[in-house]
């Protein structure tokens, strides 16, 4: 029995290729979809989750409340953990860390000098790994890191550095590393890379006391801009508030009077961590918003439905082409069990079909988000549960979408079938998958508009003038303020390079690096300053950047200690100045007074979601850090001499460079990640739509067949009829338009209203939404229509 | 006796009046007969047919066959009955397209749960009865119509019917196939099978032991 059910089953999905691979393919889209965006929210909401501890460990998080508001960090004063650690003993462990930060090794391996610089180097003290799990693959996690020089590197680095296969990772411990060129550190670990759903990212773990030597005055400051991560493990029976309350009283030991007032701390789980915004992303690590999640999730499970609807809707649409194969087999005694078996286990091939292309589909998708989505680290992976839940999704599947068109088609009346008069549920049906095909092109539209809006927001960033140039532009740090000369003249020694200045950055801010600081006029309070952004510049800078000058000049000379101020428009504003006015006054910063030489006209020295802010650029030696080289010619020869000068100049540094455009496109990396999602959502959503639309044209068209012969025998025309059909579901589409259109304007306002700089909202950007919507449609169902209107009228009218 | 009509009635509802598709029929078949039906198009000869064929139901009356009151069984025994005793051939032929010749034939045997082995012999010998043993792995797109009637009868032979059902066998084949056809069933009553057509051609109605003619719903 089940053989020739097979035999039918395969045959009939031979016969109807067309509609099968369209059937298959749309439900292991459907369900591949959801699944990527169900395991992207899995991953991403059980970050740090993997610890044995997790659910023990909190971070110790800060509120600070300044004049005009409060301030929410995730960083905590160095010497808090030691503090904690002597005076709570309820409290089970404390452990803290500082960075990830930049840092330089050098290997020395057969008289051979290798260079690395690693940008995730964390410090960490001897209870960091009780509190956390780390895979050891060698050395003793009880004692790795109490010796002060020692380091412990993970899977990744120790193959970097010593090139060794896999069964040697001892061979590497006790092997010595340097660090800056001059700490020798001796390798007392190797470990397994981190995972990629933690916020502890780092690639080398050094003992925290290793950095308190370094900076001392840091480590006991408790009032300092620079401070550490701290996090506890408490007792499950620790009763939070409470704590939290013990340690407002106490912190007055060690704050000082202002400070106490206005700072106070609190314990935040670890788990939460990466979905909570308040406290803003970790060093090193990002946040997703759980509102997100939940969006995203719901959306899953839409799309996951409306592939299983249309997935129905075709089934029971091709269900006419059976109706005589169902007559016959009643007729000739079968049972109506055995047609619903027989329909039940003919989809279910179709399913399983659909589930193991989905399972392929899925892995080249994940594989592909992995790599698209590498800003951000992703390491998603199909799993066991995974395929369980694929599973669970197929069974269900089954029993929706097997079972209903079963029990429709094995309850024909066989005379009927038989004379092809078979009748579907009548105008109900007709108009529930009507309904379900415009809730399908709310949601096309909705992503499609959406797409629209963000990718022409991002056009905008990509394109409002910024007020500074920052084309060809390379970076390089400078490691050796005494060589910068020496490094400047080399480099304008080149023909491809017109222009080199020395600063603590580029105009606009980028890697979340901003030096902050406080201007008043000499007289007034520190209570008065208000807060600006310092940038630290050479008398080429303007120049370099064709930043605009309204009043004044340029610095002339470099100091030690700077007297001179180029300050922007926003910051005159706050005294009420003229350009010309504020030339020759003298402001007072927290690093000390001189006197505003230049204005300068406003540049975005935030990227455009935020407004631009008071800015002081002086002529200050400190932090000139960064060298900023303007290049023309040929960009892969002019890298490779720059590379040249710097390592001739700067002996014992590693080089590194980058590109300035490239960091400030990073700091649109959540933009680009919602354009991509919407990109991906829309183009799903319009296969998806496109399906529906497909099925519910197979519908109307199987009922209409008689129809369509009797108006073409009385004279329609093949375009006649096509138009028919086309008028049925431009209607649809237009009120899907019109339902959608204001929900996207609401939440593209919303969306919008996030950045400083922003596009407005215009009415084309909905049409040609709603009209490239329209487009795919008539082309989706043209094939069809245009198939049943040249259809020979003398078939469809012929009955028995 | 096969089977017994008595004071038959089928209606239809149409806007508070019924209409008749069947009025007082009253028929008796005996074993072996070769009857008949005759009328012109909605005189109710096809709507008859289903009746007998336990296909359609009747809403006054009585029917007997064999020892069963069809009109008393439920859904299911009168499935299983007819499953038993009844084939039909119609003009149509309503082979099912995907399935070959072999495979066809082999069908109905599947629904009364024969074995494999058993339903291998049953289609080689109709195979053989029928001449048809080079076709049976084409499908019957691949056929000509009087063979695929040919194969519609093997079909409704198969399981050993004791009454042939035909609507129309020849309505949809040239005369020289129609006739084959008619000579078939004439070969096959002579071998003891009880058959009923429904035919519009006189001719074919002689073959027949009996005819019924039919108007309106009402024999006369």
């Amino acid at each position: 029995m089940f053989k020739n059910y097979f035999k039918i089953a395969w045959r009939t999905l031979l016969k109807n290729m067309f509609s099968s691979s369209i059937n298959i393919i749309g439900l292991s889209i459907g369900i591949s979809a959801c699944m990527v965006i169900l395991i992207f929210v899995w991953y991403e909401s059980t970050f740090d989750n993997y610890h044995t501890k997790a659910k023990n460990i909190y971070r110790v998080v800060q509120h600070n409340r300044v004049p005009d508001q409060t301030l929410y960090w995730n960083i905590t004063p160095y010497p808090l953990a030691e503090a904690l650690r002597n005076d709570f003993p309820q409290i089970e462990m404390v452990t803290q860390t500082q960075g990830p930060v930049s840092q330089e090794f050098s290997v020395v391996e057969e008289a051979d000098l290798k260079r690395f610089e690693e940008p995730r180097v964390l410090f960490v003290d001897k209870f960091y790994p009780k509190a956390f799990d780390l895979e050891w693959i060698s050395g003793n996690p009880d004692n790795a890191l109490d010796d002060i020089n020692s380091v412990v590197l993970t899977e990744t680095i120790a193959k970097k550095y010593f090139g060794i296969s896999d069964e040697s990772y001892k061979s590497v411990l006790g092997k010595t590393i340097l660090n800056q060129d001059d700490e020798p550190l001796t390798i007392t670990g190797i470990i397994k890379n981190v995972p990629g759903n933690s916020n502890q990212r780092f690639d080398i773990l050094i003992p925290y006391e290793f950095f308190k030597t370094k900076n001392p005055g840091l480590a006991q400051n408790w009032s300092g801009n620079h401070q550490g991560t701290t996090f506890v493990v408490l007792p499950n029976t620790t009763k939070i508030k409470s704590l939290e309350s013990k340690i407002a009283v106490w912190q007055k030991k060690y704050l000082k009077y202002e400070d106490d007032k206005r700072i106070s701390y609190f314990f935040q789980p670890l788990i939460d961590i990466h979905n909570e915004t308040l406290y803003g992303s970790s060093p090193g690590g990002y946040i997703m918003p759980s509102n997100i999640l939940y969006t995203l999730s719901v959306v899953a499970l839409f799309i996951l439905v409306i592939a299983l609807i249309n997935f129905i809707n075709l089934l029971t649409a091709q269900s006419t082409s059976r109706s005589k194969e169902v007559g016959v087999r009643k007729v000739l005694g079968s049972k109506r069990l055995d047609l619903i078996i027989q329909f039940i286990f003919e989809n279910s091939m179709v399913i399983i079909g659909s589930l193991t292309l989905s399972v392929v589909l899925l892995n080249i998708l994940l594989s592909k988000l992995n790599e698209n989505l590498s800003v951000i680290d992703l390491q998603l992976e199909l799993g066991f549960n995974h395929i369980g839940l694929i599973i669970l999704i197929g069974f269900s599947t089954i029993i929706l979408a097997a079972f209903y068109p079963a029990f429709i088609l094995s309850a024909f009346n066989p005379i009927k079938a038989l004379r092809n008069k078979v009748q579907f549920s009548g105008n109900n049906g007709v108009n529930l998958r009507k309904s379900l095909v415009t809730f399908q092109f709310v949601m096309v539209q909705l992503f499609v508009i959406a797409a629209i809006i963000v990718s022409l927001q991002m056009d905008y960033f990509k394109n409002k003038p910024m007020g500074f140039s920052s084309d060809s532009v390379v970076v390089t740090p400078v490691p050796d303020f005494e060589k910068l000369e020496v490094y400047r003249q080399a480099l304008l020694g080149n023909n491809d390079i017109s222009n080199v200045t020395i600063a603590s950055g580029p105009p606009m801010a980028v890697n979340g690096l901003q030096l902050g600081t406080r201007f008043r006029l000499p007289e007034q309070s520190p209570e008065e300053a208000l807060d600006a952004e310092i940038k630290i510049g050479d008398k080429h800078y303007l120049d370099f950047y064709e930043m605009e000058l309204l009043a004044g000049k340029s610095f002339t000379t470099n100091k030690h200690a700077f007297d001179e101020f180029i300050v922007n428009e926003t910051l005159l504003r706050r005294f009420g100045w003229s350009p010309q006015e504020a030339i020759g006054k003298k402001i007072q910063i927290n690093e000390g007074p001189a006197t505003i030489v230049g204005v300068v006209k406003d540049y975005h020295n935030n990227s455009f979601q935020r407004e631009i802010t008071p800015c002081i650029i002086t002529n200050w030696t400190f932090f000139q850090n960064q060298a900023f080289i303007k290049i023309g010619g040929n960009n892969v020869v002019t890298i490779d001499r720059i590379k040249d000068i710097w390592e001739n100049t700067f002996t014992g540094s590693a080089y590194s460079y980058g590109f300035l455009n490239d960091s400030i496109e990073k700091e649109y990396v959540l933009e680009r990640l919602i354009y991509k999602g919407f990109t991906i959502l829309s183009i799903l959503a319009i296969c998806i739509g496109c399906l529906g639309l497909l099925g519910l044209m197979s519908y109307i068209i199987s009922r209409k067949r008689k129809e369509i012969g009797i108006r073409k025998v009385l004279g329609a025309n093949i375009l006649e009829v096509f138009s028919f059909f086309t008028k049925k579901f431009i209607g649809l589409i237009t009120l899907a338009f019109i339902i959608a259109t204001p929900l996207v304007y609401y939440f593209g306002k919303m969306w919008l209203e996030t950045f400083a700089y922003r596009i407005e909202l215009s009415v084309w950007m909905f049409l040609s939404g709603g009209c490239l919507t329209l487009i795919i449609a008539i082309i989706t169902c043209s094939f069809q229509s245009f198939k049943a209107a040249i259809a020979n009228p003398v078939k469809s009218l012929r009955t028995e | 006796m096969l089977l017994q009509l008595n004071n038959i009635f089928k209606w239809v509802q149409s806007g508070g009046q019924r209409i008749f598709l069947l009025k007082d029929i009253n028929l008796e078949v005996k074993e072996g007969e070769f009857i008949s039906i005759m009328g012109p198009s909605g005189s109710g000869k096809s709507t008859l047919l289903n009746v007998i064929g336990m296909l359609d139901t009747f809403d006054e009356g009585e029917y007997h066959f064999l020892e069963d009151s069809v009109h008393n069984l439920k859904e299911k025994h009168r499935s299983n009955l007819y499953k038993e005793y009844i084939g039909f051939v119609f003009q149509s032929y309503h082979l099912l397209d995907d399935l070959t010749v072999q495979e066809n034939l082999e069908m109905p045997l599947i629904y009364k749960k024969f074995k494999g082995s058993e339903r291998k012999a049953m289609v080689a010998d109709m195979l053989d009865r029928f001449n048809i043993v080079g076709k049976k792995d084409l499908f019957p797109a691949q056929l000509s119509g009087g063979q695929q009637q040919l194969v519609g009868i093997a079909r409704a032979l198969i399981s050993n019917p004791k009454l042939i059902l035909a609507d129309e066998p020849t309505g949809n084949l040239n005369s020289k196939q129609g006739e084959e056809i008619m000579d078939l069933f004439k070969q096959l009553n002579d071998e003891g099978v009880t058959i009923i057509q429904v035919t519009h051609s006189e001719k074919n109605a002689e073959y027949g032991s009996r005819i019924i003619n039919l108007l309106d719903g009402r024999m006369i």
